[in-house]
């Protein structure tokens, strides 16, 4: 038990010191120390040093993680919705309106999606709400295709017949035995989609392309890490390892369930 | 001299004894049968020794001279590659499926020692096993094959190493009634030829009666019976082995006490089901052709056939619960609707049952509302207190107890979800059953219980009865009337004692031998 539980537990200890403890150091994210530039680890007032520009790097780590944390739940929230509601309709009706909402997703699924979300980003600016919306419409992709695969076996079960010959009608059959039977699976893949999403938002920040300074994310941590690198290592390594552990953790957490589920 | 003898074998699993002080032999050419139902403890008894099971075997098992318990991994891999085969129940998973027949075979030819066979000599294992075309299917993926095909294929393997021992657990579970009869001539041929040592595990005395020299009767890991099998099927001695056997449905049991048929209740007129055919021709397969079928207040019917006969898509498109393409469903006189325009009142007419009885429940739900689910569709007016009311009521009638109400699924056994199922059916009061292979999924003396509880409300609910089922034996013990169909069309139909007494189609003579075996 506690062995499986071990990871999520790591991201909800991040999660939620990402929450509760920027207000009560010193330093925000955003203040600039201008007596310790480039402070080293443990500096007095500055536990993980400051950057380039003296910004307190335990703030900014914390601050990105909490942005990062919920830019992916929100895109995989959004994912989950439309994944659902068009795998479930697809999977449910079959035939033709199956036929053409799966090979739309087979076309989007064809774009690189990377470059839309960066496309997107250079025609409307660059907006939180727009990294959002961009990556959870790309995600959402994989979560129908799951959807409809469940919603499909489900359909041919017997209990899903005897429903109908209770007199069930469809909005309470999807409702009442296919959804709730979906919901595990779709669960699963919520918690691997996250993960996903904390990736492409980290890349896209990396790209200068996520969200605006002096928000910070772990990507643009990263970003500003590796340009300082030789100076200041841990300057990279403590939101790089923030962010692996995140992944990692829910990547393993995710698949977990999803084999738990699937037995 | 046996080829192998089991004494006092114990096999724990996780530190729990599943099988206690087993003893058994075999004997060259001879066949011993394990029977028992589910969790008897007879696939381990067979298993475990060679290192297949999880179940940690103790006590002695004597292969030849070379005792098995206690023999190094290795060891035991390299004596079960060189003497002994095996076979298992579900033919298309015990074969791999990007591999064809002819590589399959010729590894499991290699896996003693044996150089690599010509494809002569494949073709001539082959059709050994009476598969047809065996140049062809040498070349063929397992997918092609057919049920019983896979099955032959199975046991070329298995014996393509000549071994001295066979074990084939469940080798016909998974195949209809007269491929099963097959299959065990084929067995019992290769054993007068070879002189080859059959262990078999069944959980079906019919199966193994006529083809078994000696039976080891298991329950709940511990040998209950033993002993020549004419003499044990005959005269059991044991309480438990009356039982099994007395519970297990025979063409030679007395006609049973069927209940007075009244008016006619509902005819099927010309029913034609097709699929689309997968992939992207637009082509259909033809499912049931030009069906018709009648049946009287009280009646029963069984709609008996092979597995792919069509017998499920019927009774569906007759209930309503599947597609169809052309066809009237007259009710009393009255025309059944289309399935999406079927209203409360038609609904609660015919009402199903279904093999599986785990699957038929929702495992999210309790059963309280699996029962209560027609009710709150087909009887709006009820009120809560009303609706409960009629659930305990039904739950009794299927003798379970009140607190069933409040389990899940996963809590019951296979029998309890069954009888949930039944009582699921019953609630809205339906004049018509469907039970679609209601009793095949379930162990001996369960489903003869199920079988006594349909027997039951058979005769206190005047329901009529569309009994599927591919078991010619159990359709007599219920049904009035038979209807065999084949390839989707109903091929003969007549009363039940002419049916099985003089058949006329040669797919029915088929039948009735299978089940007379």
């Amino acid at each position: 038990m506690t062995r499986s539980r071990l990871p999520l537990l790591i991201v909800a200890i991040i999660a939620i010191a990402a929450l509760i403890v920027p207000p009560l150091l010193p330093w925000t994210h955003s203040a600039i120390d201008w007596d310790a530039v480039r402070a080293p680890l443990f500096a007095p007032g500055h536990l993980f040093g400051t950057d380039t520009v003296g910004r307190d790097l335990l703030a900014r780590t914390l601050v990105g993680t909490r942005v990062t944390l919920a830019v992916a739940l929100a895109a995989a929230l959004v994912a989950l919705v439309i994944g659902t509601v068009w795998g479930a309709i697809a999977g449910w009706y079959g035939g033709k309106v199956d036929e053409a909402m799966m090979r739309l997703v087979d076309g989007l699924y064809a774009l690189p999606f990377m470059f839309v979300v960066i496309l997107l980003m250079v025609v409307f600016g660059r907006s939180i709400i727009l990294v959002f919306i961009g990556i959870g419409a790309v995600e959402w992709l994989t979560m129908a295709r799951v959807v409809r695969g469940q919603v499909i076996a489900l359909k041919e079960r017997p209990f899903v017949i005897a429903a109908e010959a209770a007199g069930a009608p469809s909005s309470r059959i999807l409702t009442g035995h296919i959804l709730p039977n979906v919901a595990g699976v779709a669960l699963a893949y919520l918690l691997l989609t996250v993960p996903q999403v904390v990736m492409v938002e980290s890349f896209l920040s990396f790209l200068g392309l996520g969200v605006q300074e002096p928000l910070t994310s772990l990507g643009i941590l990263v970003k500003e890490g590796a340009d300082d690198m030789d100076l200041q290592p841990h300057a990279l390594l403590i939101p790089g390892g923030v962010l692996v552990l995140i992944i990692i953790c829910l990547t393993i957490a995710g698949e977990r369930l999803r084999d738990r589920l699937s037995r | 001299m046996s080829i192998y003898a089991v004494d006092g074998l114990d096999v724990r699993i996780d530190g729990k004894v599943v099988v206690e002080d087993v003893h058994f032999t075999v004997e060259a050419g001879q066949c011993v049968a394990l029977v028992g139902e589910s969790g008897s403890g007879k696939s381990q008894s067979c298993l475990a020794p060679f290192g297949l099971s999880p179940g940690i075997a103790s006590g002695s098992a004597l292969f030849g001279e070379t005792e098995l318990i206690g023999m190094s991994a290795s060891t035991l891999r390299h004596l079960r590659g060189r003497d002994v085969g095996f076979v298992f129940q579900h033919p298309l998973t015990a074969l791999t499926p990007h591999l064809t027949i002819g590589i399959q075979l010729s590894e499991a030819w290699q896996r003693g020692g044996a150089p690599a066979p010509s494809r002569g000599d494949m073709i001539t294992a082959l059709e050994r096993v009476g598969l047809d075309e065996p140049d062809n299917r040498l070349d063929q993926f397992p997918h092609r094959l057919s049920g019983g095909q896979r099955q032959r294929a199975l046991i070329a393997m298995a014996i393509a190493h000549k071994p001295k021992l066979l074990i084939a657990d469940e080798p016909t579970s998974a195949l209809d009634a007269s491929l099963r009869t097959e299959i065990m001539l084929l067995l019992d041929s290769l054993r007068r030829e070879d002189g080859l040592a059959l262990l078999l595990v069944s959980h079906d005395l019919a199966a193994v009666a006529g083809h078994a020299d000696q039976l080891v009767m298991l329950r709940d890991g511990q040998v209950e019976e033993s002993g020549p099998a004419d003499r044990l099927l005959a005269t059991p001695q044991s309480a438990y082995g009356r039982d099994l056997v007395a519970a297990t449905p025979k063409l030679t049991d007395p006609p049973p006490n069927l209940p007075e048929t009244g008016a006619r209740l509902m005819a099927a007129e010309n029913i034609h089901v097709s699929f689309p055919r997968p992939g992207w021709r637009r082509e259909r397969l033809r499912a049931v052709a030009d069906a018709s079928l009648t049946l009287h207040e009280g009646e029963a019917l069984a709609l008996v056939g092979g597995s792919g006969s069509g017998k499920s898509t019927l009774a569906r498109a007759i209930a309503r619960l599947g597609p169809k393409d052309a066809g009237l469903v007259r009710w009393r006189g009255e025309t059944l609707p289309e399935r999406k325009h079927m209203s409360r009142r038609h609904r609660s007419l015919i009402q199903p049952v279904f093999q599986d009885p785990t699957a038929s429940l929702d495992p999210q739900w309790r059963v309280s509302d699996i029962i209560a689910e027609p009710l709150r569709h087909l009887r709006p007016d009820l009120a809560e207190p009303a609706r409960a009311g009629l659930v305990r009521q039904v739950l009794q009638e299927v003798d379970l107890p009140d607190d069933f109400a409040n389990r899940f699924p996963r809590e019951l056994s296979g029998g309890q979800a069954q009888r949930v199922a039944i009582a699921r059916a019953l609630v809205s009061e339906p004049e018509m059953l469907l039970l679609d292979e209601a009793t095949s999924a379930l162990d001996v003396l369960v489903a003869g219980r199920v079988l006594d509880l349909l027997e039951r409300l058979q005769h206190e609910r005047n329901l009529a009865l569309l009994f599927i089922t591919h078991d010619l034996a159990v359709a007599k013990r219920l049904c009035h009337r038979i209807a065999v169909m084949e390839a989707g069309e109903i091929i003969e139909e007549g009363s039940t004692q002419q049916i099985i007494a003089a058949p006329t189609h040669p797919v029915t003579q088929k039948l009735i031998a299978a089940s007379r075996a």
